[in-house]
């Protein structure tokens, strides 16, 4: 019986990397990385000054006009003045042609969705509206 | 070919994004929102699912648990300016589970916070 080891596993021994089984290893990795990999979609966000109930009651405070976020029969609405539409886009055009410094506050009740307190704020955001606060309305 | 494989695994290794992980999976608003500032990393991101759970690093955390760490964190930094909190709340949730958040938070002096969006399909921030 011939135990000595074989000429190329004495070059293995001598330090010459074994590529075969690196390749393997490294492809591992790679489908490893491919297979876990979750691209993730880059998100946005809606910025907003969070306030409680009180809005623009300070003296020297311009006093913010207020946009409700409510739900009347069902259906969301966006309430301002004698304004009140389930349209978003009317809610836009609507803030567009009001003065900006006083601010605009969201005042979101509680049988809103989440989804109409969003538009409500980018609504605020599209009319240029810089200062713009989140005020959760009362709970009933 | 070796050097290309390398290149791949190490572009993974980097662009795998661990962080995201810690994220609980929410539909989130549709909404173009604000460009996201790279420099601009929120203090707390906190999660709402549809059911009204809220969620911190995937860990579901009550009401008055996430104030209290908003109320630690205060303490460390020494004033309410400097934290900021970020929600990730599912667009089919009612807003009395972002409202009883707001409220405690706002309470705390915690003036800046947002709302997580995604823009749409086909659009993108402005």
């Amino acid at each position: 019986m011939n135990f000595r080891p074989k000429h190329e596993d004495i070059g293995d021994a001598s330090g010459t990397l074994p590529m075969t089984s690196m390749i393997d290893v490294v492809f591992l990795l790679l489908v490893f990385f491919l297979v876990t990999s979750t691209f993730s979609v880059s998100e946005d966000r809606l910025s907003a000054a969070a306030k409680s109930q009180r809005v623009g009651t300070g003296a020297s405070d311009l006093t913010p006009q207020i946009v409700d976020v409510m739900a009347r029969d069902g259906v969301v609405v966006f309430a301002m003045g004698e304004l009140a539409t389930p349209d978003a886009r009317e809610l836009r055009r609507a803030l567009a042609s009001l003065p900006k410094e006083p601010g605009v506050a969201i005042r979101v009740h509680d049988d809103a969705t989440v989804a109409a307190a969003a538009a409500a704020l980018q609504a605020a955001r599209d009319a240029g509206f810089e200062k713009r606060s989140y005020v959760p309305a009362d709970a009933r | 070919m070796i050097d290309v494989v390398f290149q791949l695994v190490i572009f993974f290794l980097f662009t795998a994004q661990f962080g995201e992980l810690t994220h609980t999976e929410v539909d989130l608003p549709r909404q173009p929102g604000e460009q996201e500032a790279s420099s601009e990393k929120p203090t707390f991101v906190l999660d709402i699912n549809e059911r009204g759970e809220l969620y911190l690093q995937s860990d579901p955390i009550t009401v008055d648990a996430f104030v209290a760490l908003v109320s630690k964190e205060i303490q460390r930094v020494g004033s309410p300016e400097s934290v900021s909190v970020r929600v990730r709340p599912d667009r089919l949730s009612t807003a009395a589970d972002l409202n009883r958040v707001t409220r405690r938070v706002s309470e705390l002096g915690v003036s800046r916070w947002s709302i997580a969006t995604i823009a749409p399909s086909g659009e993108g921030a402005p």
